[in-house]
């Protein structure tokens, strides 16, 4: 609510001219009169004049007035008192909650400020202070759970601002690209992200947003509250509303943040800790007739770990005090969790605000420094904001927001073979992490777990070069992923009110920033050294003219709106690798390369014209009817048909008006119609060639594997909506409830076609994928009084996907595929079935009894990697938001949930076939180890029905040959785990010091806190150490299997917050 | 100042209704909107190694077994993609054939432009045909015009092939072209490795239409053929990264000695003194001596106990054979043997191992004292086998070529069979192409092999 005051404060010092200079100070406490909570943000305007002031967090104002003037206090949601001051220099007042008024302004698309009961769409709002509880970096992950329909899939921790995906209203488009536009004080501004599905995550760029300086998000859902972004608002908007500075008397707001957290790795995969590394339960001997670990195995389906003194891989390097001798074989069941560190996250920030009578201001500085849980890994932020506004002349206004942003980081990798995930795929439970932590002997030789055997004669390892994996501290020291970026982002606006109820505003937008990307592979690891770099610069610029027209004729408002925007995007990136290894160790640079580098130069421009209409018209404060229309010129459309209309069309009643019923405060039902659009990148409309490889001088062309469509036309979406908003009982209880249905047809796809037409696809115009679904978002304070309150906020929504068509012959769109060991697995969409099926291979079964059916040696027999599991996408998703204020102590808990969706996990199909899984030494039937010999009573029982006789059959099984060549290799079915999950992700305890306290310090106000970030997962139906509410795995934008996932962050901390 | 803004502001306005970009607004900068034919043909040449370098033709043809990770070796169902022959090299070339009319006679005749790259789609195409069966062939490669093309009969697909090369070399001039990378432009190179094409897609069919084999045979061999190791078909890899050997990137680059000789193979060879030995592997590390490795062997395996691939045939520039004389004079022999053709079997068996011989170790020597041996020496009475086995022996590292003979004689016999599964007979198709083509794949899998796409489905010519 807090947000709403203070703008409507900022409206009501808009013509702001004059200001009487003198005269006596008056001041006091502004309180709700219900239950004596001090009321901030209440406008105090002497009466007549434009001279007066907002009351800060304790509700406290203070003003200089004429004697014997009246004071007006003003505030939304209350009725306002005016009070003679009389002489008077200390004046408390209270206010009284009006029930009848819900004029709340919210800030709608391209900025527009609109009365919210007139608006005929749903839109959620949430407050910056809710998003900041616990200072996470990136402000989308923050809105996990709190607006209804808004999906937000998360990485872990560990990647230090890693990628958060959002999807609003589930997937609406059949490639998954559907990213809604981010808009930060009417600016557009890129949320690219330069991460693939593997290696390090550097995360979506919306990152760059300093979370402390966000006053509101709201989310536009729906093409009809996007309608005015047209071509780029097909997915919905983000827009975010920065704290600004206030106009009034002269007043300067210093606020100090700091907050310091300490992260933990935690929510391990179990591991088994009976059998080491190598393939056989029996050692393999020297010529000397030691025993010796089979080092050149990555897996645990070795011996039985039960002391026997062996020669391990330390032993096998000369420098090594170990060496030559012979040490216990026994399990090191803490070798994963020992290789992590305790992270540091380190956040401070001021700000300073305040204003004078015709100019406002606020400035912000971050500094944000993490050390990641992995081994030398870090990020550093910093933040700088300067919010201005100057008014030029009585009616005429310039204003600027600029942002700087500066990420640099050195991050760990994720994925199957990046970094160290790997060890929870390919490990040997007999390794001591501890002793492979001083990774270089003082020779210089690399220490390595994974070699080749050593010759069975001397005795001795020749080639200490790793077979498959590295020391992860090799990794961690030596292969670093360094990136950096610099961005700025802003505008400079010039409004001019030519009539009290016509403004005009222009402004030039701009986002710009240059990504710096470095990868380093050392000499001594696996593969060849190399060295790769990257520079990426991208420039928007936005130029943008609006007429705004308002007024009242009687019982008639009118709200018209015309405007144009020019959007040009210029994008450029250099990135260069070296080929056939480096020069020299350490000597990271292209100019390094064996052989001729590989380097690639890009350029792209675009560029999209806009003009857009917007009619709003209300009767008697209780009918309201919308329309607007947009044009849109794609310079990435085909040149004779890239202009395209967008028409949007809603209306509200606010039938509280016309019924008379006390317990409801306030009702409105709305409906909406919209058409949306999207394009395309450039170039994707002509025929261009491939540069191939470079032989001897020939350079060669390709034609390449994607087919572009000189015919391809702009995606339309057809949305419907409708829903009710209504306030009971004093505005104590709300209940928004929508209903939506969104038909994207025309979709701009690359469609996977037979390879056999000479292309692997084709950029096409197809398909018809429909969303329809619910969201409801129930609001209450079920306790108020004057020491205690308890305000929540719960969400839900619920959508179902269809893709009713796709291309004419085609019935099978392929999203994503991914293949371990020749085994694929796909994410398809099919014709009639919801969005994103995950395919793989299951058990055949049975068609009688469903019962597996077993080949001739008891195994199971599986399906081609055809079969359909179903969808990815979850049934429901939302959140539990809650605040609960006893006296000074203040408790905000944040739980996010999720119902259904489901995903592959490889790392635990890898945990099993590589012998590490506590499954591979379960005891069985007979109460054998299930790795015993299947003589002795071991084996795993695989009962199922014959496929050759048709008969029932009970057999035990070899269990490596089960684990590890049949299941852990080839049945997807058995690692397909349902993604829902209740989260609590936030918690912050707070404490305010009273003003008792305050007094004796000279501070306005202080606020300690306790915050927990990520610090537990209440339930979830996949197994532990899997995190299904993080299992985005870089750039893609649909997430549908897990592999080498990071390890889960938990972080707890303190947060000081000082204002004076 | 304000009024800068302004005018800025309205002049943008100004613009902003017309829908006129710049011209070349929306054409790609980074990229060439035009290709010579050559540089396409180029291309296309930069993927022959790739039919031989595979881990799988070795498997099948049992040259190599694993020493680790033993799996791929087991013959596993599985289905093998081969979107990238048509999407790399043969839309490549069809892009130069159906752009006939604008290829730049700069570059050399564009006839012999045409007929390059008329062979060159030839080859792939006879070689995806041999490992899949029926595959698509007349409805293929024409991108928006056709996505679900049709699967056309292998026997339809080499009576096309057949007439393909006999065109292209009927429509050859003189004058070379430029950007070859193969045989350097030269088109008595290229009129030769057609017609050696043609032999050996006739002798292909020796079983399932010998009258056919035998004229085409015949006529392919009139129309002159590879007689020397000079004009072999030999794919050059360069000693340096971007052109490397797959062998070596595999081995060298990624440290994986993973392949190991088979027994077969150091049983067929370490006995007799096979000077070719000593290029195709490497002694064991442990003992010093030759020791293969049984194929699909599990539990005994290792990289110190048996002899490793010859560090010439993993070398970073190795050469990659893939048509040779020495197959021709083998050829020929056989067709001799068969009656197809007069002249010596044994002298064109003898000069098929000189001629290996010489491709494999650069020189002669000891070529006379291995054919004197009673194993090695030409058997008349067992003449189809003799020459299989010593073809067998040739073919090294081109596993699927060997493979697709041994399909068609059945020699050398002995094979392993792990596990008890045998040799496969062909390669699945793509499992994607029953999502993206899904009539036609399952109408060309019905029609051949009774709706099961299994790799034990026999192709036509081999019956």
């Amino acid at each position: 609510m807090e947000k709403k005051f203070t703008f409507l404060a900022l409206l009501s010092f808009m013509f702001t001219t004059t200001f009487f200079a003198q005269n006596q100070i008056v001041s006091g406490t502004v309180k709700v009169a219900e239950d004596n909570m001090p009321l901030p943000g209440v406008n105090v305007i002497v009466k007549g004049t434009s001279n007066g002031t907002v009351t800060d967090m304790q509700g406290s104002y203070s003003l200089e007035v004429p004697p014997n003037s009246i004071l007006v206090f003003s505030a939304i949601g209350f009725v306002s008192q005016e009070i003679e001051i009389d002489g008077q220099e200390e004046l408390d007042v209270s206010l009284v909650q009006d029930t009848e008024s819900l004029d709340e302004v919210v800030v709608t698309a391209l900025g527009i400020s609109r009365n919210k009961k007139s608006l005929g769409y749903a839109t959620q709002e949430v407050e910056g202070e809710d998003l900041n509880l616990t200072n996470q970096q990136n402000v989308l992950g923050t809105l996990s759970g709190r607006i209804a329909g808004v999906q937000v899939t998360g990485s872990s921790g560990a990647s230090m601002g890693g990628t958060q995906k959002i999807k609003i209203r589930g997937v609406n488009s059949i490639n998954g690209g559907d990213e809604p536009l981010i808009v930060i004080d009417g600016t557009p501004i890129s949320n690219s992200n330069f991460s693939g599905s593997a290696g390090a995550d550097y995360g979506n760029l919306a990152q760059d947003i300093n979370p402390s300086d966000i006053e509101s998000v709201n989310v536009l859902k729906g093409p009809a509250a996007s309608a005015l972004y047209g071509i780029r608002g097909q997915y919905g908007v983000i827009m975010i509303t920065t704290k600004k500075g206030k106009k009034g008397p002269k007043d300067v707001r210093v606020q100090v943040n700091s907050s310091l957290m300490l992260e933990f790795a935690g929510n391990f995969l179990p591991k088994q800790n009976m059998y080491g590394g190598g393939s056989s339960q029996t050692f393999r001997t020297l010529a000397n007739g030691d025993p010796y670990v089979d080092l050149s195995v990555d897996e645990s389906w070795g011996p039985r770990m039960d002391g026997t003194p062996v020669r391990q891989v330390f032993s096998f390097y000369p420098q090594d005090p170990t060496y030559g001798q012979l040490t216990p074989f026994i399990p090191h069941p803490d070798n994963i969790e020992n290789y992590y560190e305790t992270g540091v996250n380190l956040n401070n920030g001021v700000t300073v605000s305040g204003g004078n009578e015709n100019t406002t201001y606020r400035l912000s500085l971050n500094d944000t420094r993490i050390e990641g849980i992995e081994p030398n890994t870090e990020l550093k932020r910093n933040n700088l904001g300067v919010n201005a506004s100057l008014d030029l002349a009585e009616n005429i206004t310039v204003s600027t927001n600029i942002n700087y942003a500066r990420n640099d980081a050195q991050r760990p990798g994720q994925g199957s073979e990046y970094g160290v995930a790997y060890f929870n795929q390919w490990f040997q439970r007999n390794l001591d992490m501890t002793r492979l932590k001083d990774y270089m002997y003082d020779d210089g030789t690399i220490l390595h777990w994974n070699l080749r055997r050593p010759n069975s004669d001397t005795g001795e390892i020749t080639n200490f070069d790793p077979l498959y994996w590295n020391n992860p501290y090799f990794n961690a020291y030596e292969n670093l992923s360094n990136d950096s970026r610099d961005r700025f982002f802003g505008d400079v606006t010039l409004s001019y009110n030519i009539l009290p109820e016509l403004e005009i505003r222009g402004a030039i937008r701009s986002d710009m920033y240059t990504q710096n990307i470095e990868n380093r592979t050392a000499f001594g690891g696996t593969g060849l050294p190399a060295y790769s770099v990257g520079k990426y610069q991208n420039k928007e610029w936005n130029y943008e003219l609006l007429a705004q027209y308002n007024k009242k004729f009687g019982d008639i408002s009118l709200d018209g709106t015309l405007g144009g925007n020019i959007y040009n995007r210029n994008y450029s990136y250099l990135s260069q690798a070296t080929v056939g290894g480096l020069s020299a160790p350490g000597f990271y640079n292209i100019d390094a390369s064996i052989d001729r580098p590989s380097t690639t130069s890009y350029k792209l421009e675009k560029q999209i014209r806009s003009l857009f209409a917007m009619v709003s018209l209300g009767y008697l404060d209780t009918y309201f009817l919308d329309a607007s229309i947009r044009n849109d010129n794609s310079s990435a459309l085909p040149e004779d048909n890239n202009s395209y209309w967008y028409p949007s069309v809603s209306g509200s009643l606010v039938f509280s008006e016309l019924v008379n019923w006390e317990v409801l405060s306030f009702g409105k039902f709305r409906a909406s119609y919209a058409q949306a659009g999207s394009d395309l990148s450039p170039y994707r409309t002509t025929v261009a060639y491939g540069v191939g490889t470079v032989y001897n001088g020939v350079n060669t062309l390709y034609v390449p594997d994607n087919l572009n469509n000189p015919d391809i036309e702009p995606s339309f979406s057809h949305s419907y909506e409708t829903g009710l908003d209504l306030q009971f009982f004093g505005n104590r209880l709300g209940l928004n409830f929508t209903y939506y249905k969104q038909r994207n047809k025309n979709q701009i796809i690359s469609l996977d076609v037979s390879g056999a037409s000479g292309y692997g696809s084709s950029t096409i115009n197809a398909g018809l994928i429909e969303n329809d679904g619910i969201e409801i978002s129930l609001s209450g304070k079920p306790i108020q009084s004057n020491d205690f309150s308890w305000e929540a906020i719960f969400n839900i929504s619920q959508n179902k996907s269809e893709v009713v068509e796709l291309a004419p012959g085609i019935d099978v769109y392929n999203y994503g595929s991914t293949t371990y060991s020749s085994v694929s697995s796909y994410l398809n969409s099919y014709e009639g079935k919801p969005f994103g099926s995950l395919v793989g291979q299951a058990y055949q079964r049975d068609e009688a009894t469903g019962d597996i059916l077993v080949d001739g040696n008891g195994m199971p027999l599986y399906t081609d990697s055809t079969y359909d599991f179903g969808t990815v996408l979850p049934d429901f998703t939302g959140g539990f938001q809650n605040t609960i204020r006893w006296k000074n102590l203040s408790l905000n808990a944040m739980i996010d949930f999720q119902g259904g969706g489901q995903f592959f996990s490889r790392s635990k199909m890898l945990g099993v076939r590589t012998g590490q899984d506590p499954l591979t030494v379960a005891t069985n039937e007979n109460g054998m180890n299930v790795r015993d010999p299947l003589e002795d009573g071991g084996g795993v029982l695989v009962t199922g029905i014959s496929a050759e006789t048709g008969e029932r059959v009970e057999n035990f099984v070899d269990a490596r040959s089960y684990y590890r060549n049949v299941l852990g290799r080839r049945i997807y079915e058995e690692w397909l785990y349902d993604a829902s999950y209740i989260k609590l992700s936030e918690v912050r305890f707070g404490y305010t010091f009273g003003t008792k306290t305050m007094e004796m310090l000279p501070f306005d106000s202080v606020n300690i806190a306790l915050i927990a970030r990520n610090p537990a997962m209440i339930w979830q139906n996949a197994p532990d150490g899997i995190d299904p509410s993080a299992i985005s795995t870089g750039s893609q934008s649909i997430s549908w299997y897990e592999s080498g996932q990071l390890a889960t962050v938990r972080s707890y901390g303190i947060n000081l917050n000082i204002t004076f | 100042m304000m009024k800068k803004i302004y005018i800025i502001l309205f002049l943008a306005l100004a613009f902003q209704s017309c829908d006129n970009f710049d011209e070349d607004i929306n054409i790609n900068p980074n990229l060439p909107s035009q290709a010579s034919g050559t540089q396409l043909i180029a291309n296309a040449e930069l993927y022959l190694p790739g039919l031989s370098s595979s881990p799988r033709g070795e498997f099948f043809a049992q040259y190599l077994a694993e020493t680790q990770y033993v799996g791929t070796s087991l013959y596993p169902q599985e289905s093998t993609s081969f979107y990238s022959y048509y999407q790399g090299p043969l839309e490549n070339l069809q892009t130069v054939l159906n752009n006939q009319d604008n290829l730049s006679s700069t570059e050399g005749p564009v006839n012999n432009q045409v007929a390059v790259a008329k062979i060159l789609r030839a080859y792939f195409y006879w070689n995806v045909t041999d490992r899949w069966g029926d595959i698509p062939y007349n409805e293929a490669l024409m991108g928006s015009e056709n996505f679900t093309p049709s699967y056309d009969t292998q026997e339809s697909i080499y009576l096309d092939l057949f007439e393909e090369l006999k065109e292209a070399t009927s429509i050859m001039v003189s004058g070379s072209i430029s950007n070859d990378i193969v045989y350097d432009g030269d088109m008595e190179n290229w009129r030769l490795l057609a017609n050696t094409i043609r032999l050996f897609m006739a002798l292909r069919l020796s079983e399932v239409d010998p009258d056919l084999a035998q004229a085409e045979f015949a006529d392919a061999l009139d129309d002159g053929v590879i007689m020397e190791n000079a004009d072999n078909l030999v794919y050059y890899h360069l000693a340096e990264a971007n052109n490397q050997n797959y062998w070596y990137g595999q081995i060298v680059d990624r440290n994986r000695e993973w392949w190991a000789l088979t027994e077969k193979l150091v049983t067929e060879m370490l006995p007799y003194n096979d000077p070719r030995l000593q290029v195709y592997g490497d002694p064991a590390r442990a003992s010093d001596a030759y020791v293969g490795l049984r194929f699909g062997e599990e539990e005994a395996i290792g990289t110190e106990e048996y002899s490793l691939l010859g560090s010439d045939i993993y070398a970073q520039d190795a050469p990659v054979y893939l048509v040779t004389s020495a197959q021709v004079y083998f050829a020929i022999a056989e067709a001799v043997s068969r009656g197809w053709v007069a002249g010596s079997a044994e002298e064109n068996y003898n000069m098929a191992i000189e001629q290996s011989i010489m491709q494999w170790t650069g020189s002669d020597a000891g070529v006379t004292s291995f054919l004197n041996q009673p194993e090695v020496a030409f058997d008349s009475s067992n003449a189809i086998e003799s020459i299989a086995n010593q073809r067998w022996v040739h073919l090294y590292m081109h596993g699927y070529e060997a493979w697709s003979e041994w399909r068609r004689t059945g020699f050398p016999a002995g094979f392993e069979s792990p596990n008890g599964a045998e040799i496969p007979l062909r390669l699945s198709y793509p499992d994607n192409e029953s999502f993206n083509n899904s009539e036609n794949y399952e109408e060309a899998v019905s029609r051949q092999f009774d709706g099961e796409d299994l790799i034990y489905g026999q192709v036509w010519w081999d019956q």
